[in-house]
């Protein structure tokens, strides 16, 4: 994956509107902040190799030297991803409990790293009304706090920066595919810095299809629920069609219809719906409220996974094979889709470097572009 | 000693052109003189401030040139002299109140003394005033050296008691600015009592009321007013000729480009063959006077800065003359012989008579500006205008800056006239997107703050200075309250009139004969207008960041903050830096990723200099003004800031 410069990440990615804001650029240097949801670079910067476009997660993704860097060997196309095992999951007993969006997988596992020292801070998401913010927490009482999902769009990647500017050391990180993304691009030190060291020593991966601008949702809603305050959002499985705002008195539908120009653009041009390159994936559980699907991947997912359900963290069974057909459509249907853009508009293993090129190898890409909705459609 | 006031009769003194109008104006009896600062007009009412106390005469800044035109009338009409200065953009300021004014006539003698700026050296417009003399009715008078300056001040002030109306005497940077030798007159002993009469008959221009009403009557008056005037000027000792009897060619100047001409003539030998009619008075033409000269020769060459008014006057006249004195072949701006943009030079005349006498003598090499532009580059480092070393624009403007880039709406500035225009370049990260007249920043804001229902989703910002805020901007700041405009009003406060030389305005404790005077509060200004307020220091560059970001994103109808920093070059600061700046090379991280120069590629203090060998910033300490921002800006925390004791 070639790097480039800060020049080129704002023509290719933030003048594109490709940017989906995950943060992975802020805290860099002094170029690139974040502010209301927005990515925005303030001076120009002259240099022709960057951090900000080596971490970006829409500058290219090359999937086979993501898959390398996993230690797999060249990547599968499969629709979830290279998995060891897949859970149904919730916070178990010992978890500190919290307003959890679905079963309170993901803060119990952090709260259980973080108690354990297996890492020394999280870098979470929190929210200040609708408007998302990044947190560096090392509190284990501070986790449940940020639970919940928020659907807009968040610069979490931020907090890790801020956490490496601080000298932390093994943070855990809890984000969404592209920030998985971007944090498995740093992991790989693409700037060959001489002083790196991994900063990161667990990543959760949250199930996404994609994210809505934050300052659109919050003008969406300020218009549709003027002067109310939105206390949890939730999109209730397929085929729902609809996205449910809960305010202190009731709770409103809004079919998707209506909010589905507030997602980011750069959202369709990504093929992966569970946080591939993440230790473990948490999502919801379709047709099972208050459970999480829990996907492990790696083998400090595995561990941290038994050992929390061991301490009483957490509470797992296994999920059979045929739980799992739903999250594998879903998730086939949003690779064929962003693959199936991104051959239209020339960006499948383009000789040209970036904007959003998606390289992988053919026999992957075949596997992915097949069926409805397709390229091949 | 000042010799402006105890200078003796017939002594010799080396003047600056403004000093000469003041002694001029004292030499006549002047009693109040009144202006706005403005370059290059401001030395003359500096110049008289400075003395007022011995001479007995009151002098102010007044809050802009209308009001001080209306100063300066009241004088007039109580029966003193009194004389009111502007820079040529004042003047359209005032010409609202200036064309009654000129309507109803005056009492005291007044003069209205304008200083153009040819070629635009210390404005971003070269307008003229001459035009305004046309307009307004008036007789107009333009020294052509340094002496005249003074003496045509004490003249036009006889002439204006004498027509009873305003007479504009017209300077210009090369006037104003340059010095030159004066020899004094006598100063007056006499000091009239200041009366208002009013009683008499309504239409009594001694006794009555003041007013241009009835118009066709009192503008009747005007024109005979005028005549007199016209009369004057045939006999005016002001207006020479020098030259042969019959010239082959007759140039006719007036103001600073006599000298010119005079240089020119002299250089390629030409004063047995040109002859140069110097006139004093250009408005109304002396047309006895002109058309004797006319009728001399078959060729003129008109000789004047920036757009031909007196070529057109004297075409007018020519063409009048015409059947007694024949026609006349006019060279000047309308068949190209000379530019009608930027100032006049002696070369540009040596060029016109050179093609005119068909004479090879080059006065600039064809190739002198190509030679010029190659010296430039290889010898001088590229630099742009900046701001000074300290300066609170710069981080005000750094703050604006972030703030507009961080609410990412595309949002701008609408700037106006002061230091702060220089925000229009990269000293003020080009920030500045539109730039008018005084007080036109918040006024076009006011505008743009009304599109919304259009589709217009940017951030909108002006700024002002302290000054200007009392000059222009508070009717378009009452006008943007009332009609609930979504913009930001960024009142840069440096305390003083900073970019003419500090001259006091009414928001300070001082006037500008440095006499204690009530200041007027800008905060409680802006909200009594009902806009909310808020006073920031620039120099606390997070903070201020945080609260303009959170004025400029919401939509709370107008918002004003005042960023409050003394001018760097501001005298009460007496050049004392607050802090000692240190600067470590081991952490300064240069121009890796992280950094990239970030203080001397981009905020680019002039006090912080790139040193290659080291590859790390360092700071200039004969330049460094001390202030501690680039503290706030470096992101390594390379440089550190303490206090000075």
């Amino acid at each position: 994956m070639q790097v480039l410069g800060p020049g080129d990440l704002h023509r290719e990615v933030l003048e594109t509107g490709l940017c989906v804001g995950c943060g992975a650029c802020i805290h860099l240097c002094p170029y690139f902040h974040t502010w209301q949801g927005k990515t925005a670079m303030v001076f120009s910067c002259n240099r022709q190799k960057g951090r900000c476009h080596a971490f970006c997660p829409k500058t290219e993704v090359d999937l086979d030297a993501l898959s390398r860097l996993a230690g797999l060997g060249e990547y599968s196309g499969d629709p979830l991803g290279a998995y060891q095992q897949i859970f149904a999951a919730r916070a178990g007993d010992a978890a500190v409990r919290g307003d959890f969006q679905d079963g309170g997988t993901v803060s119990a596992l952090i709260g259980y790293a973080l108690e354990t020292g297996r890492i020394d801070a999280a870098v979470l998401t929190g929210k200040k009304g609708l408007m998302p913010e990044p947190a560096l927490v090392t509190r284990v009482r501070d986790v449940a706090g940020y639970a919940g999902s928020g659907y807009a769009a968040a610069p979490t990647l931020a907090a890790l920066n801020q956490g490496v500017n601080q000298g932390y050391q093994q943070m855990g990180v809890v984000g969404t595919p592209c920030q998985m993304t971007a944090v498995a691009l740093m992991r790989e030190n693409p700037m060959a810095d001489e002083n790196f060291s991994d900063p990161v020593a667990l990543t959760i991966g949250l199930f996404c299809t994609w994210a809505l601008d934050a300052r659109g949702l919050m003008a969406f809603m300020e218009k549709r629920l003027p002067g109310e305050e939105i206390r949890k959002i939730r999109i209730p499985p397929p085929p729902a069609e609809i996205l449910v705002a809960e305010t202190r008195n009731h709770a409103v539908e809004i079919a998707l219809d209506e909010i589905r120009d507030l997602v980011l653009q750069g959202c369709g041009l990504c093929p992966d719906m569970t946080a591939e390159w993440a230790d473990v994936s948490v999502g919801a559980m379709e047709q099972n409220p208050g459970y999480n699907t829990l996907v492990v991947r790696t083998e400090k997912g595995r561990q941290l996974t038994a050992d929390a359900a061991a301490a009483g963290y957490l509470e797992v069974w296994d999920l059979p094979q045929s739980g799992r057909g739903c999250l594998e459509r879903a998730a086939a249907v949003k690779k064929r889709r962003a693959f199936g853009r991104a051959v239209e508009t020339g960006r499948v293993n383009s000789e040209k470097i970036g904007p959003a090129v998606l390289r992988v190898n053919a026999r992957a890409l075949e596997k992915m572009t097949a069926g409805p909705g397709g390229a091949h459609e | 000693m000042n010799e402006l006031t105890e200078g003796r009769p017939g002594q010799r003194l080396l003047m600056m052109g403004n000093q000469a109008i003041a002694r001029g104006a004292l030499e006549a009896g002047v009693s109040v003189a009144a202006g706005y600062p403005g370059t290059p007009s401001s030395e003359i009412i500096e110049n008289l401030a400075g003395v007022a106390a011995a001479a007995g005469i009151y002098v102010e800044w007044s809050v802009n040139e209308k009001v001080a035109a209306e100063v300066a009338a009241a004088a007039s009409f109580a029966g003193l002299r009194s004389l009111c200065v502007m820079k040529q953009n004042g003047v359209n300021v005032a010409s609202d109140f200036l064309l009654h004014l000129a309507g109803g006539g005056t009492r005291g003698g007044m003069v209205l003394v304008p200083c153009d700026d040819p070629g635009a050296l210390s404005s971003i417009n070269e307008g003229e005033s001459r035009h305004f003399a046309r307009l307004l009715e008036i007789p107009l008078l333009e020294p052509g050296d340094f002496q005249e300056a003074k003496d045509m001040i004490k003249w036009a002030f006889e002439l204006s008691e004498q027509i009873g109306n305003l007479v504009m005497v017209r300077s210009v940077t090369r006037l104003s600015h340059a010095s030159g030798n004066v020899e004094l007159g006598p100063m007056p002993d006499f000091r009239p009592k200041a009366r208002f009469r009013h009683t008499g008959f309504i239409l009594d221009p001694r006794q009555g009321a003041v007013s241009s009403a009835p118009v066709a009557y009192k503008h009747d008056l005007q024109q005979q007013k005028l005549e007199k005037a016209q009369d004057a000027f045939e006999n005016a000792l002001f207006n020479t000729y020098t030259g042969p009897e019959n010239p082959e060619l007759l140039v006719i100047t007036a103001s600073a480009c006599n000298l010119y001409c005079r240089e020119a003539i002299e250089i390629l030998g030409l004063s047995d063959r040109a002859g140069l009619l110097k006139l004093a008075t250009t408005w109304p033409l002396p047309n006895n006077l002109v058309g004797r000269y006319l009728e001399k020769t078959g060729r003129v060459l008109i000789v004047e800065e920036v757009i031909p008014f007196l070529e057109e006057n004297i075409k007018i006249l020519a063409a009048e003359l015409a059947l007694e004195i024949g026609a006349k072949t006019i060279h000047a701006k309308r068949d190209k012989t000379l530019p009608s943009v930027g100032e006049m030079h002696p070369d540009h005349v040596i060029a016109a008579l050179a093609k005119i006498f068909d004479l090879s003598y080059e006065a600039v090499s064809a190739d002198y500006t190509e030679k010029a532009g190659l010296c430039v580059l290889a010898g001088a480092p590229g630099r742009d205008l900046t701001f000074c070393p300290g300066c609170p624009h710069r981080a005000s403007y750094w703050i604006l800056h972030n703030v507009l880039a961080l609410d990412n709406r595309e949002g701008f500035v609408c700037g106006d006239i002061g230091c702060y225009s220089l925000g229009m370049r990269e000293t003020g990260y080009f920030s500045l997107k539109t730039m008018h007249a005084m007080g036109s920043g918040t006024g076009l804001a006011s505008g743009f703050g009304k599109l919304g229902p259009f589709g217009m989703d940017q951030s909108i910002v002006a700024v002002s200075g302290d000054s200007t805020f009392f000059h222009a901007v508070m009717p378009a700041l009452v006008n943007a309250v009332h009609y609930n405009a979504d913009i930001t009003l960024v009142v840069f406060d440096n305390s003083g009139t900073a970019m003419t030389g500090f001259q006091p305005h009414p928001g300070l404790e001082t006037d500008a004969m440095g006499q204690s005077a009530p200041a007027v509060d800008i905060e409680a200004v802006c909200r009594a207008l009902g806009a909310q307020t808020t006073v920031c220091d620039p120099f606390e560059m997070d903070q201020t960041r945080d609260i303009l970001l959170e004025k400029v994103s919401g939509k709370n109808g107008v918002q004003v903050v005042i960023m409050r920093r003394a001018c760097a070059l501001s005298p009460a600061r007496r050049g004392r830096p607050e802090y000692e700046m240190y600067l470590d090379p081991q952490i300064c991280i240069g121009e890796n990723c992280g950094c990239n120069k970030l203080c001397t590629r981009v905020f680019k203090c002039p006090g912080l200099n790139w040193d290659d060998q080291n590859r790390c910033a360092r700071i200039d300490e004969v330049i460094c003004a001390g202030c501690g921002v680039c503290a706030s800006v470096c992101p390594a925390g390379a440089i550190t800031r303490k206090k000075r004791t």
